[in-house]
């Protein structure tokens, strides 16, 4: 049990339960309390005082509808407070973007549960206006069903952090999409590993009957970031089953073991590009410009970044990366040389 | 004798707002609700704090002049504090629990949302193979929400992108390769443009509801402009880049096949660009690294060029 709220949370949460319990009717006790994390004690508590509230002259026709009896409690729909209450802007948003999101996966049922709770809350909400457009590659169909079914694929897989097509044999275990791009975290039988591969970048991928991962080993995603993570943000976490009543948790970013750190100079004016990049520490300004370090996760990676950052990025460590930028912007020039 | 518990004051509180036709002073309010001091002052003070409170937490109080010496009355009108019906069935409540578990977007505001609904509180257990799905927190970008309220109440926004003032009526909003974007008209390009809100320099601004009108027939899918070269910029210019086979599916898969202009025997394609920001297409470019050239017209291919000969010239300075 959490630290007891303020006088706010015990009134958002008192607005909760009796919005809920006007759902149900009667509910009770102990499951109502589980709900809401409470312990019995405590929720016949505040229900007993939400009981003697109301509007002069207080005589019972005036109060809150709510009976608690040893075991259960009830209330009726159409008390007051028991409705539910409009939604912020924010909540608003956060519900019809969520909807959104999940029915723009490939293969959602358009015609299911979500698309029917969305439309009732367009109609109550307004929230026509927000669109989620999630990446279709070619072969998510055949990663999502051999994540569902624990099959095996043979992928040919473009690296872009080394610039190389390497061919795998993999087991999918988890899919999601993050940063625009989908994701499947794999275990790599060629890496012998937990690997992060983009599913945009499997070239070919075809199922092959054999064993599941070797057993005795265990997804170690939550500290591997595999070779192509998100460059972006913190990785879910391992593909194992979430404690029941805790969200889905996005754990924090941990550096793969081929990972390096890179310290980088930039002008101010450029920090946008690196914002959502996770930093190996805090950004720091010498003599007007920004400094921070950054997990890399191999060189051709680092070009792209430097290339699109400018001649004004600077290298600063390691300095053996600091002509990097030069030698691949050599070798893209000589393209241009060659044609011209 | 004042009663101990805030929370009893607070709730008889909302209930007398709610209840009543009329705006109500502070001393009507404080015959009717138990619990608050005798004299002025600390009464007063009471009352505010707990209208602070209820405001916090999203309750619209409503301060209206009233005649006599109390000068201000208070109430919450019930319309604005309930949500009309939903009507929401069980399957549909399920539904968007998983919705809020699956997508994670600066936890727990989704949650909260379904708390208010009466269908929160539950454990989200999700099914096995069911995917994630991971958007930018709505925490980092806080004028999203505001250009949702903005759109629900078509409301001209005003906000500041690439150090100028944009008016725009809203169309729509967007979600795409990791970003949120505002879909509308420019009042001040009088043109259909797009911006991405993580860009968006400092608050936004919004008018009054109603006061957006958006030209007749505006169509947001057809106006969105999806790529990065295409946003915000100025005039339109078609721009041909050669991508060779190592990226060229990946390419194609992104833009369309209707880019596609030249298919080559290496694998190869030409696809074609419509560009309105230079910046965009010189860095979508590069990041395509050595897989990709700029063919024309000459004067974008001298860019990328140019931009090459000045990482080269910097680094070179810099590795001595």
């Amino acid at each position: 049990m959490s630290r007891p709220p303020d006088t706010a949370g015990r009134l958002r949460r008192l607005l909760a339960i009796l919005a809920w319990l006007a759902q149900e009717g009667e509910a009770p006790i102990d499951e109502v309390a589980t709900r809401f994390d409470l312990t019995p004690g405590a929720l016949v508590t505040e229900l007993e005082m939400a009981a003697c509230c109301g509007v002069p002259p207080y005589t019972p026709d005036q109060l809150m509808e709510i009976v608690v009896t040893d075991t259960t409690v009830s209330t009726r729909p159409g008390t007051a407070l028991a409705r539910p209450r409009r939604l912020s802007p924010h909540e608003g948003f956060a519900l019809a973007a969520s909807a959104r999101a999940l029915l723009a996966v490939p293969g959602s049922d358009e015609d299911g549960a979500l698309s029917r709770a969305l439309a009732k809350l367009d109609r109550a909400l307004g929230g026509a206006g927000i669109d989620v457009e999630l990446d279709a590659p070619p072969l998510l169909a055949v990663v999502r069903a051999a994540v569902d079914s624990g099959r095996q694929l043979t992928i040919s897989y473009y690296s872009a952090s080394t610039d190389r097509v390497t061919d795998r044999r993999i087991v999918p275990e988890r899919l999601f999409a993050s940063e625009g791009h989908w994701y499947v975290d794999a275990w790599c039988a060629t890496a012998g590993d937990v690997r992060r591969f983009r599913v945009d970048r499997i070239g070919a991928a075809e199922p092959v009957d054999g064993a599941d991962r070797p057993a005795g080993t265990q997804p170690r995603a939550s500290t591997d970031r595999g070779i192509d993570g998100p460059p972006g943000r913190p990785a879910p976490t391992g593909p194992g089953p979430q404690p029941p009543g805790q969200p889905v948790s996005f754990g924090a970013f941990v550096p793969g073991p081929d990972q390096r750190r890179v310290r980088l100079s930039l002008d101010p004016a450029s920090a946008w590009l690196v914002e959502s990049i996770p930093s190996a520490g805090p950004v720091t300004t010498v003599d007007g410009r920004i400094e921070l370090e950054l997990f890399v996760g191999g060189d051709a990676w680092l070009e792209r970044l430097l290339l699109r950052l400018g001649p004004d990025a600077q290298v600063i460590d390691p300095p053996g990366d600091r002509a990097l930028a030069a030698a691949a912007a050599t070798r893209i020039l000589r393209r241009y040389q060659s044609t011209e | 004798m004042p009663r101990p518990d805030r929370l009893e004051r607070v709730t008889d509180l909302l209930l007398v707002l709610l209840d009543t036709p009329r705006p109500l002073s502070l001393r009507e309010i404080a015959h009717r609700v138990p619990g608050y001091p005798e004299g002025h002052d600390a009464r007063r003070q009471a009352f505010e704090r707990d209208k602070r409170l209820l405001r916090d937490e999203g309750i619209p109080v409503l301060v209206v002049p009233i005649g006599g010496e109390d000068q201000l009355g208070y109430r919450v009108d019930p319309d604005s504090y309930y949500l009309p019906d939903l009507g929401l069935d069980e399957d549909e409540q399920a539904a968007l629990n998983l919705a809020v578990a699956g997508v994670h977007l600066g936890e727990p505001i989704g949650r909260d949302a379904l708390m208010k609904l009466g269908v929160g509180g539950e454990s989200p257990l999700r099914t096995g193979g069911a995917p994630l799905v991971d958007l930018p927190s709505v925490d980092g970008l806080p004028a999203l929400p505001a250009l949702f309220d903005a759109l629900r109440q078509s409301a001209v926004v005003a906000f500041d992108y690439r150090e100028e003032r944009r008016h725009m009526d809203l169309a729509g909003i967007r979600f795409r390769k990791g970003h949120w974007y505002a879909v509308g008209f420019d009042r001040d390009r009088g043109e259909a443009r797009t911006f991405r809100v993580d860009r968006f320099d400092g608050p936004l601004e919004v008018d009054d509801p109603s006061s957006s009108q958006l030209p007749d027939g505006f169509d947001v899918d057809a106006e969105f402009a999806r790529d990065p070269w295409r946003f915000g910029g100025g005039d339109e210019f078609e721009v041909d880049v050669l991508v060779d086979g190592a990226e060229s599916g990946r390419v194609i898969a992104e833009l369309g096949t209707e880019s596609v202009v030249e298919h080559r025997e290496d694998g190869a394609v030409v696809v074609r660009l419509s560009v309105t920001d230079q910046d965009a297409l010189i860095s979508w470019v590069l990041d395509l690294l050595d897989h990709a050239e700029v063919l024309a017209p000459a004067w974008a291919r001298a860019a990328v060029v140019e931009r090459l000969a000045a990482c080269v010239a910097e680094g070179s300075g810099q590795a001595r």
